[in-house]
């Protein structure tokens, strides 16, 4: 008898192929994330004009980064730990990361759908058309924000353990950064708020978004901005992983 | 390349497992053979489900050593879990993956190449042929469980460990999986297997530890078990009409209190 011993890169590709198949039979989850920022695009036709493409465009995307971060991954890691599918995977001869690296991939490519969609969809609604260096650095943009966002998601799923308590509070955290970050920054909810939800991890993410959209004003500010997300994200990637915990048990 | 030390191709020894101040796992030293049902015998929280999660590799020892195969689990954990195979008690996959998809999963994460045609084979051999394109889920209880071992096959681990494999199956399913661990033990494979049932022990076990409060308080055959036993006054006390069995001995051991 003898026992094998699968290649790293062996092992994550079969991983892959799992996780995005996973993926592809809940596309109806995969519509509902995209289908937030595509209704933003159209109710927000008329303020394209008021506050610009990349402000319209930056927020769409945001709310989007949210959903995946927050709804998609967040809860999708905590059913599955409930399960015990992640036990079963920690019993094979593969290293822990490749797991988790495998479902990050799949959030990367929901990351790539959600900004083709939200470009797609601002050309064709909005008629937003923003220069191709604005096209590729806002999809870089949105992987600093995406990483934010999974980054919270894994520190949700770090702290809590019950997954009915994690889909409520990615719920409530979801609204939450909706709310206060997208109403706060047009002001609605008074000076005070609009200046934090500016500094918070949705209004970061949302600067540097709209700041990479449209680099010819990129300025110091925007490079602070991006410093502070690229913080942001470090910050929680790191209590997240520290406080995880492959079992709910 | 699989060594066998000693002729063992599992040894634990001295284990240790804490959970937070309370230990789980004093000092449990136990083997097992190729071609051996060795099984862990113990009452709710004796310590079964700890030490065999230390095995796997689920959890960290406080001390103590597990050699699989001679390749030490803390030290080499990859190549550790390579000879092993897994069954957990409540083993779930992804509900979205069909059966078939599943075993490509664990086929390449164990570095098994499986083309459609050996995937239908294992299927036909399990006989689950139309199970194939069914999720994981719409299964019953006996056909995942069938499903779960020939998942902890796929690559012909010398040492397979099942945790309770039996529990929730009706009185066919489990013949079949004590028929199908039989066939394993006769190709040479080592067996470890937790489980409550006595009849289960006594049906297919070469040999037994019976484990209570974290310690290993018994280890033979349990036909000597029994013999060894049958005249102390906690077993006969423990007896049904005049015959001692196994489930005597393992009350008059463990005491007779409810377990929580």
């Amino acid at each position: 008898m003898q026992a094998t011993l699968a290649s790293t890169a062996d092992g994550l590709r079969s991983l892959m192929r799992a996780d995005f198949t996973t993926q592809w039979r809940n596309r109806k989850s995969v519509i509902l994330v995209l289908i937030v920022p595509v209704i933003i695009l159209i109710s927000w036709k008329g303020l394209v004009d008021k506050f610009g493409a990349v402000f319209v465009l930056s927020n769409c995307i945001t709310v989007g980064l949210n959903a995946i971060g927050l709804m998609g991954y967040t809860i999708a890691i905590a059913r599955d730990r409930d399960r015990g599918i992640f036990q079963r995977l920690r019993v094979s001869p593969i290293p822990s990361w490749t797991i988790m690296m495998s479902r990050i991939s799949v959030q990367l490519l929901m990351i790539l759908l959600l900004t083709v969609c939200v470009y797609f969809f601002g050309y064709n609604i909005d008629k937003i058309s923003i220069s191709p260096a604005g096209y590729v650095l806002g999809f870089l943009a949105a992987l600093v924000g995406g990483a934010v966002y999974l980054g919270l998601g894994q520190m949700i799923v770090g702290l809590i353990k019950n997954a009915e308590t994690v889909n409520s509070t990615t719920r409530l955290v979801y609204f939450a950064f909706i709310m206060v970050g997208m109403f706060g920054e047009l002001g609605v909810l008074g000076k005070q708020i609009s200046e934090i939800s500016k500094w918070s991890p949705y209004g970061a993410v949302r600067r540097i978004l709209s700041d990479a959209m449209d680099p010819i004003h990129w300025n110091q500010e925007s490079t602070m901005t991006l410093f502070v997300t690229i913080g942001y994200a470090v910050l929680f990637t790191v209590l997240g992983i520290k406080w995880f915990r492959w079992n709910s048990k | 390349m699989i060594k066998e030390s000693n002729g063992y191709i599992l040894e634990v020894k001295n284990l240790n497992v804490f959970y937070g101040n309370f230990q789980a796992v004093k000092e449990v030293s136990f083997s097992v053979k190729g071609g051996e049902i060795f099984g862990l015998l113990g009452p709710n929280g004796a310590g079964k489900t700890s030490s065999l999660s230390s095995v796997e590799g689920l959890l960290k020892p406080q001390s103590g050593s597990i050699t699989v195969a001679g390749i030490d689990t803390t030290q080499d954990p990859l190549h550790a879990r390579a000879n092993m195979g897994v069954q957990l008690q409540s083993t779930n996959f992804q509900p979205e993956l069909r059966v078939e998809e599943i075993i490509r999963l664990y086929g390449g994460v164990h570095g098994v190449k499986l083309s459609k045609d050996d995937i239908a084979k294992i299927l036909n051999d399990i006989k689950l042929s139309d199970a194939g394109k069914k999720p994981f889920g719409q299964l019953s209880g006996g056909q995942q469980q069938r499903v779960s071992l020939v998942i902890a096959l796929l690559h012909q681990p010398p040492l397979v460990l099942l945790d309770e494999p039996t529990t929730g199956l009706d009185p066919q399913s489990r013949r079949q999986l004590w028929e199908r661990m039989e066939g394993l033990r006769e190709k040479g494979h080592g067996i470890l297997l937790t489980t409550h049932s006595m009849e289960e022990a006594e049906a297919v076990c070469d040999r037994i530890a019976i484990i209570d409060h974290g310690r290993i308080i018994a280890t033979d055959t349990p036909a000597a078990l029994v013999e060894k036993h049958r005249h102390d006054e906690p077993v006969v006390r423990a007896s049904r009409k005049g015959r001692i069995t196994l489930e005597d001995v393992f009350i008059g051991l463990t005491g007779s209190d409810i377990r929580e």
